[in-house]
């Protein structure tokens, strides 16, 4: 009993935990899409993807995985920006707005992966992780890059939180979300704001892509794959929800890895798409709805 | 009619009809298989992409995941033919009987929420589909169902087979032609006025006096019928189904198509099946790489022309029209 908890389990709730950093990464960047912007943006893997092909180039140039963490953001922001200035703001006016950015986000996700296959080929590509061996904790041997994913991504995410929630740029950024009106009236270039907003949840799919890329393979459709989860992740925690996010995120890759342990890895999708599915029959808010309560 | 949109749907009904006439003469003269067999295809998929266009169109509600009951028509309809009997009429017959079913089961999950909620549900309920159907053994798992055998289909002029491409070609132009002519007319009835009046404004419906819970289930159930029957011609079309009909791609490219005809005009989904799929057969012959160039023309009409070429055509006809009216 003990054994199979020290030697089954424990490995298994560690593996599900690095990925979950990871899916909150990727789902805290469409939550504040949604949550302020009121944009669904399908795009949002394919930024992901971005991420980890970017920095499999640069580390084929010389540059050091821990350069390309500062330097991937820094690529995806003035992308993210142009797009959502050049494409969203396009169709923001419109009445339904929901579907049409829906819809162009969908379009550019079409376009982003036909041009990762021509830039990167088809065939996935495995970039060496970056911190080697592993630590023993409790008896069982642990991966130290799985181990600093969790603490690296714990980091990320509470500054993200905090970047939101605890400063004056995080005050006008809700500001804006909440009266586009009164806000720009108040001198807030809103416009501005919300294409920073979109670029900072690209930047964070990128950084997932930077971390996630050693441990999985890099491809052209990684991001569609991927996205998916992420996606039940925010609906589950609440779209627009920071707290429902991160606290679905964990629960979802661990319904994900202990069900493969029990049932079958084959059917550990469909179980986390069904939780979705019933959340939202029952709960459409998710366990956080809205970002007024997050 | 002088209304401008009609104008262009008549105009697109009466092209489309008639290149499918010419076709099919010059695939006869000439013998050609491809051909045909790339237009049926593409009629199969704009039948899935009119049942997008019901809901998304007409109602306004986004489904990201009519591959799963195109895939169900598809599995369903290859299931009949290989074990009951290869029988045109039973395999429509039971589709159409169970998609009622199970559009009925479905709108009572999906249609609890709206807007985005409604696509996100939609979405995840192909999902699992998808992934149950990869997932089982006895319906093929990842390598489908092959062997669908070639059936006789019963017509007064005499019996014809699935194998003779334009045959096959003029049955699948009926059946579409059918469920456009079946939706066409739910238009002109009360409901159609009721569908119309939810798309524009939902809550207000309440204050007229209408429910709109059980037209929305009516829409959502006939858009089901509709992608099950044209599914249920694809293995009689391919002798196989995959799983990869229910792939989120499949609903995506619907959802394209329904975007580049022309959103709420039901013919539109056709037109924009048919230049995808001739666009997608000249493309890839000298590229692999055809989905960036699809992706770039879709993101150019959601920006500058939501309406697509439908709506394109409809405000030149217009302008043209009053340019005469003021002479």
């Amino acid at each position: 009993m003990l054994e199979s908890l020290q030697f089954i389990y424990a490995p298994q709730i560690v593996n599900g935990l690095s990925i979950g950093v990871a899916v909150v990464l990727m789902a805290l960047g469409l939550t504040i899409i949604f949550g302020l912007l009121d944009v669904i943006n399908m795009s949002h893997g394919e930024f992901y993807a971005a991420g980890a092909f970017i920095s499999v180039s640069l580390m084929a140039m010389g540059v050091s995985f821990w350069f390309c963490l500062l330097l991937v953001p820094m690529i995806l922001v003035p992308i993210g920006f142009a797009m959502e200035r050049l494409l969203i703001q396009k169709v923001f006016h419109y009445k339904d707005r929901h579907i049409l950015t829906l819809l162009l986000t969908f379009g550019v996700a079409m376009v982003l992966e036909d041009a990762y296959k021509i830039i990167w080929g088809a065939n996935p590509i495995k970039p060496s992780a970056p911190i080697s061996g592993a630590s023993e904790l409790l008896g069982v041997m642990f991966p130290n890059y799985r181990l600093f994913l969790m603490g690296f991504g714990a980091l990320l995410i509470f500054s993200v939180w905090a970047l939101i929630y605890k400063t004056q740029l995080g005050a006008i950024v809700r500001a804006s979300a909440f009266d586009k009106d009164m806000s720009s009236s108040l001198g807030i270039p809103v416009m501005r704001v919300y294409a920073l907003t979109f670029a900072l949840g690209v930047a964070l799919a990128g950084l997932a892509g930077v971390l996630l890329a050693p441990i999985y393979s890099v491809f052209p459709t990684m991001g569609r794959d991927f996205i998916l989860m992420a996606f039940s992740v925010v609906i589950v925690g609440g779209l627009g929800s920071i707290k429902g996010a991160v606290i679905a995120g964990i629960l979802l890759t661990q319904l994900q890895s202990i069900s493969s342990l029990y049932i079958s890895p084959v059917w550990s999708d469909p179980l986390v798409f069904t939780v979705m599915v019933l959340v939202l029959m029952f709960k459409p808010s998710g366990l956080y709805g809205g970002m007024k309560n997050a | 009619m002088h209304n401008p949109q009609v104008k262009a749907i008549r105009f697109i009904e009466l092209f489309l009809l008639s290149s499918a006439l010419v076709l099919y003469i010059a695939g006869s003269i000439f013998e050609d298989t491809f051909f045909l067999r790339l237009a049926t295809e593409a009629l199969i998929f704009g039948g899935l992409a009119m049942s997008v266009d019901l809901l998304l169109g007409i109602v306004g509600l986004l489904s990201l995941g009519q591959a799963f009951y195109f895939g169900f028509g598809a599995y369903l309809s290859a299931l009949v033919l290989k074990e009951i009997s290869p029988s045109f009429f039973l395999a429509i017959g039971i589709v159409t009987l169970s998609s009622i079913l199970l559009g009925w089961i479905a709108s009572f999950i999906a249609l609890r929420s709206k807007g985005v909620y409604f696509a996100l549900i939609t979405f995840g309920l192909a999902q699992v589909a998808a992934k149950v159907v990869y997932n089982t053994r006895s319906l093929g798992a990842s390598d489908g169902m092959m062997g669908v055998p070639i059936l006789q289909i019963w017509t007064p002029f005499g019996s014809i087979d699935t194998s003779h491409p334009g045959a096959f070609f003029l049955i699948t132009l009926l059946t579409i032609g059918v469920l456009y002519a079946v939706l066409k007319y739910f238009l002109t009835t009360p409901m159609g006025s009721i569908w119309h009046a939810i798309r524009c404004n939902e809550d207000r419906l309440a204050y007229v006096g209408y429910k709109s819970k059980g037209p929305k289930q009516v829409a959502f159930i006939l858009a089901t019928v509709v992608a099950a029957v044209s599914g249920a011609l694809y293995p009689m079309l391919r002798g196989f189904v995959s799983p990869e009909l229910m792939f989120f791609s499949v609903s995506g490219n619907a959802v394209v198509t329904v975007v580049l005809g022309g959103v709420g005009t039901l013919i539109g989904p056709i037109l924009g099946s048919v230049l995808l799929t001739s666009f997608k057969s000249i493309i890839g012959t000298w590229t692999v790489h055809h989905h960036i160039v699809i992706g770039i023309i879709f993101v150019v009409i959601v920006v500058s022309a939501p309406k697509g070429l439908a709506g394109l055509l409809a405000k030149y006809l217009g302008k043209n029209h009053t340019s005469k009216e003021g002479e």
